[in-house]
């Protein structure tokens, strides 16, 4: 059975192409053959993300439009076996896209026996989001602790319950995730950023991961690397604990806590 | 059927203040009225009532002096119309000089989604001239078990919104009758819609941006610092918007 998740957020910047790019590679990494679609048509990122920008010759819109075969169009990735990635095009805009054209690459997805299709969802409310949310199963909410971002969440949230394939055919409702980006508890503890319980209690939904701010993230972007590749990073164990509990598995959050600063630190630092 | 018949029979659906009566003693009936008309002098005036019996079941007509009773309430400036009763053979029933209802299985059975107690008038009444048939609907209140989320609007027409979670901020919540809120109000709640006054809203946190009672409405910078977060009610009285803790 393939599953559809859809990445999202309402606001921009808040990390959806860095999560969709660690969780495609982390459930390729666990043995699922996965693909990842970039939906952000005319805005393109997530091939940078995942260092094969200079490896993309047709892209979702050929598919779309029929010009393109499955097989041309998917880049497999060079490091992980099973992880493929569905280009958005640079030179065109959201309406090249319909939904009929998107259910027919759907369906040649599920026919290729993927186990994970991660769809990357453009910023906003508009058409390119309802696109990249409405073949979901379920959805992973990212969002960070600040309140406009907060605010986005449950305005997209409330799309995926209104404008969704499954909540339009009344079958079960998208299953929500909250995955909270860009966490800096010693910036939580100031009262600058909004607790995780906080968020949880704006939000209601069941909290997949917290992933915690670290210049990590930026650097592994700036090298086409997904984040989650970094075992040695925090936020790279925290994308992959939250693979973990996506999968089922019932594991503690970590890096929930500001690092206490040792007695030299304090002094000086 | 043209319309210069001059009359128009039709069914109706009116909402009316029911007067409880749960004593025989005019005196005590007198002096509880009093207290009830001080609190909002200016709101009872004038007010058709429909003077409840169904309470006086077990009395006796022996000391029930219905005629007192009814001027008791005229006396402050109520004005009966109609008085529910669970039987409408009773002594008690018989003696009073008002149209009766039968009104006795009313809110106790609300299991039916939709229950409707009509009554015409008894030839025996002493307003003749009255041919409208009184209707009580109870309609089932529309409930919601979700939160409801930014940008999103729910309207429940002609009774109660209950929802079960919280409202987001840019939301809406609007009903007919009163709005039930489990959950914390950070968006928007309007009661009374179509202009009932006597509908309230409830909520478990009021964090909203704007409440609004049949029109009369206040914006979250003008509700008192010291209710935000808490558990709330607001409701209208003599058209000014009150907000008070539950």
């Amino acid at each position: 059975m393939t599953k559809t998740i859809v990445v999202t957020s309402g606001k921009g910047g808040v990390g959806k192409t860095t999560t969709a790019a660690s969780f495609a590679t982390g459930l390729a990494r666990r043995g699922f053959k996965t693909v990842v679609i970039d939906f952000d048509v005319g805005l393109r990122n997530l091939d940078l993300i995942m260092g094969c920008e200079r490896r993309v010759v047709y892209d979702l819109v050929n598919l779309v439009n029929q010009e393109a075969s499955l097989h041309q169009t998917l880049i497999k990735d060079k490091r992980i076996d099973n992880l493929y990635i569905l280009p958005a095009s640079q030179t065109r805009d959201k309406d090249a896209l319909t939904i009929e054209g998107i259910a027919r690459v759907m369906h040649k997805l599920k026919k290729s026996e993927f186990d994970y299709i991660i769809c990357d969802s453009p910023a906003g409310i508009e058409k390119g989001a309802k696109m990249a949310l409405y073949f979901a199963d379920e959805a992973i909410v990212t969002t960070n602790p600040e309140v406009s971002s907060v605010r986005d969440s449950d305005r997209i949230l409330g799309i995926l319950q209104s404008e969704s394939k499954r909540s339009k055919m009344n079958e079960d409702p998208v299953k929500e995730h909250l995955l909270i980006t860009r966490y800096n508890p010693g910036r939580v503890k100031d009262g600058q950023m909004l607790s995780v319980d906080d968020i949880v209690d704006l939000l209601a939904i069941p909290l997949l991961g917290i992933i915690p701010e670290s210049p990590t993230v930026l650097e592994s972007s700036n090298a086409g690397k997904p984040v989650i590749l970094d075992d040695e990073s925090q936020a790279g164990q925290a994308y992959a604990d939250a693979i973990d509990r996506l999968l089922g598995e019932n594991k503690p959050h970590r890096f929930m806590e500001a690092p206490k600063k040792g007695l030299l630190r304090r002094l000086f630092g | 059927m043209a319309s210069n018949n001059g009359v128009e029979l039709k069914g109706g659906m009116y909402t009316f203040m029911s007067l409880k009566v749960s004593t025989t003693d005019p005196e005590i009936l007198d002096e509880k009225l009093a207290d009830k008309v001080q609190q909002a002098p200016g709101f009872f005036k004038n007010t058709p009532v429909v003077v409840d019996l169904t309470g006086l079941e077990d009395a006796e007509s022996a000391e029930f002096d219905a005629a007192a009773m009814l001027s008791c309430i005229r006396r402050h400036q109520l004005i009966p119309i109609v008085a529910s009763v669970s039987d409408k053979l009773s002594p008690l029933a018989t003696s009073i000089e008002l149209p009766l209802i039968e009104g006795g299985q009313r809110g106790a059975k609300i299991e039916q989604p939709e229950q409707t107690v009509t009554s015409k008038k008894s030839e025996s009444s002493v307003y003749p001239e009255s041919s409208e048939v009184v209707e009580y609907t109870v309609k089932t209140p529309m409930l919601v078990t979700k939160p409801i989320r930014s940008g999103q609007q729910v309207y429940a027409r002609d009774t109660d919104l209950i929802i079960m979670g919280s409202v987001g901020p840019g939301a809406e919540v609007i009903a007919d009758h009163n709005v039930h809120i489990y959950g914390a109000l950070r968006g928007r709640a309007l009661c009374g819609v179509s202009g009932n006054t006597t509908t309230r809203i409830f909520c478990q946190s009021l964090e909203a941006e704007l409440v609004s009672v049949a029109g009369n409405y206040r914006m979250l910078e003008t509700i008192p610092e010291e209710l935000r977060g808490k558990p709330a009610q607001i409701w209208l009285d003599n058209d000014r918007l009150n907000i008070e803790p539950l």
